[in-house]
């Protein structure tokens, strides 16, 4: 009879096998390769900070051979980048909508390099987040922090769990603390939006702004709740807010019904879904409260 | 249902890993291979001397160094005991990325430390040349050098030779096998030879000073005796302990070409020494 401990690692060494053959290698900077993951038929999708370069990217594929692959679009925002590649039989796990991970269950992070191919590194979800916003200023559903340990090779690298899902791709490059898995929620929405635009794209006011107290003799004339407001310290030639007549000075306080008190509170205003709505936005000017009508414009690449 | 966990493994393991010492200090780990004394460990842990083994029960013993190849690190020792617990040696050519494994020894000065992780990867290391390693997450030190790393059995995959880039790096448990499986008890050419400087046409030079010819050997039927000095292999001066061995190395039946100096150190000698021939053929 087998032991359960055993049992386990013939289970991990099967599971390696299984992925593997939707591994990659990638060779977009010096020295280090970085791993993808065949995310739909002749789509990789790996780590944007392990990219480089643009062109002349390689994979080195399951046989061992190598293979040229072009770069279909990249997010920096989510750390995601997508390549096509020829030369792949067409992937067997999908890359579909898993149930969200639990923290606490093992995780397997699957890279390959062109030296020792398939690798693998063993650990637990130590966290599952809510909908987070990176430092690069993109978007993910949720994060999934990761206890393995990640090579230099193994970000852009499969995250699977013992029952066989692939959760997402691993990267070293949105945390400095922990290895992070992009779930597969947010890859399938990035790769989406790449794959029809190249980019994702990115909602865009074209003002530079700084916190400020609002004194209290102010906040009780106007009326406002706000403790605090954002003042607008510089003004974008030609972008949405100056065509809406924002001025040097303005204090928003709020922001299509947002309550702006925080740089924080905009960054919503940066996700692709609003690019071309109109919002209202209610400013401090001179002492009085004014409303301005902002066309919600898209980030110049 | 009974579940072993590690806890089990290690006991096991550790009850047949040793320590290898050099007077009091300890230089590593060492695996007890059969009953009757056999241990294996690095070459880089076995190069001093005298040697001594520390095993689990507290005994020592005196180590004499039966073979050794500096190419793949390995050596194999010899204690004057018996009865002692050898590992389970596994095939390391079925060991599979992802599996669990183990590692023991002797980090640190601890004694019988474990330590746990999975097969990262199999194969070449950049940088590392083109010998194959299995590469492990598991967390070694030095001290760990020469021990045991295990599958989720208790088999023994691979001996721990080095760190790198954050892995723990084995020789392969079959490379083992071949070490322990060739005629260890009398190298390929059947001398036994120590390192000397000598003068040949006006330089310094590396020799192998034969100590003792092994009877049947390679060297013997070539008529190479004790005395004799090995300076140049194939028309090569030996520059490194290794040329010789790597010479010798690389298998099947051949003829060596072997430079030596004997008595008369102003002149050069060459004896062709036939390698690979079983015993039985030489008359």
């Amino acid at each position: 009879m087998q032991s359960a401990l055993a049992s386990l690692s013939n289970d991990l060494a099967k599971l390696v096998e299984e992925f593997q053959a939707d591994v990659v290698a990638v060779h977009a900077r010096p020295h280090y390769p970085s791993s993808g993951v065949q995310w739909r038929p002749g789509i990789i999708v790996t780590a944007d900070h392990t990219l480089r370069q643009e062109e002349d990217i390689q994979v080195t594929l399951p046989s061992g051979k190598r293979a040229s692959a072009t770069l279909a679009g990249r997010d920096a925002g989510t750390d995601i980048a997508l390549l096509k590649v020829e030369g792949l039989a067409p992937p067997a796990q999908r890359g579909g909508e898993a149930e969200p991970a639990q923290a606490g269950e093992l995780a397997l992070v699957l890279g390959r390099s062109p030296d020792s191919g398939p690798n693998a590194s063993l650990g637990v979800i130590s966290a599952v987040s809510g909908p987070w916003r990176t430092w690069r200023g993109g978007r993910l559903e949720h994060y999934i922090r990761l206890d393995a340990t990640l090579f230099p090779n193994s970000s852009g690298g499969a995250v699977i769990d013992c029952r066989g899902r692939l959760l997402g791709i691993a990267t070293s490059g949105l945390s400095r603390i922990a290895g992070l898995a992009i779930p597969a929620s947010s890859v399938n929405r990035v790769a989406d939006a790449l794959l029809e635009k190249g980019r994702v794209p990115r909602g865009y006011l074209g003002i530079g702004v700084q916190p400020v107290l609002i004194p209290d003799a102010l906040r009780t004339k106007l009326p406002v709740p706000n403790q605090n407001g954002i003042m607008v310290v510089s003004v974008e030639a030609a972008g949405p807010a100056e065509r809406a007549g924002v001025l040097l000075g303005d204090v928003f306080v709020s922001l299509a019904d947002t309550s702006l008190e925080h740089i924080e509170d905009l960054q919503s205003f940066s996700d692709s879904g609003v690019i071309g709505k109109q919002v209202t936005a209610k400013i401090i000017r001179a002492g009085a409260l004014r409303e301005l009508a902002i066309t919600v414009g898209e980030r110049p690449r | 249902m009974r579940v072993e966990g590690f806890g089990q493994v290690a006991d096991q393991l550790r009850r047949s890993t040793v320590q290898v010492g050099l007077g009091g200090r300890g230089l590593g780990s060492g695996i007890i291979v059969d009953q009757d004394g056999a241990i294996v460990t690095n070459a880089h842990v076995a190069g001093h001397a005298p040697l001594s083994v520390h095993l689990w029960d507290g005994s020592s013993f005196p180590a004499r160094v039966q073979a050794r190849s500096t190419r793949r690190d390995l050596a194999v020792l010899r204690i004057p005991t018996t009865h002692l617990t050898p590992v389970t040696m596994a095939n390391s050519d079925d060991v599979r990325v992802g599996e669990l494994v183990i590692a023991v020894g002797n980090p640190f000065g601890f004694v019988g430390a474990v330590t746990t992780g999975i097969v990262h990867a199999i194969g070449r290391r950049p940088g590392l040349g083109p010998t194959r390693w299995i590469q492990a997450d598991v967390q070694l030190a030095p001290g760990n050098s020469g021990g045991p790393l295990a599958d989720a059995r208790g088999r023994v995959i691979g001996v721990n030779t080095l760190v790198a880039g954050g892995l723990g790096l084995a020789v392969p448990a079959n490379a083992v096998a071949r070490l322990l499986a060739g005629d260890f008890a009398q190298a390929p050419l059947g001398v036994v030879v120590q390192p000397a400087s000598v003068r040949v046409e006006g330089a310094e030079r590396l020799g192998l000073a034969i100590i003792e010819v092994v009877e049947g050997g390679a060297a013997e039927f070539a008529s190479l005796r004790a005395g004799d000095v090995l300076v140049g292999v194939d028309g090569r001066p030996l520059r490194t302990l290794d040329d010789l061995e790597g010479a010798l190395e690389s298998g099947g039946e051949r003829v060596l070409r072997l430079q030596f100096l004997r008595d008369d150190p102003s002149r050069l000698r060459t004896v062709s020494v036939r390698l690979g021939v079983p015993q039985a053929a030489v008359a």
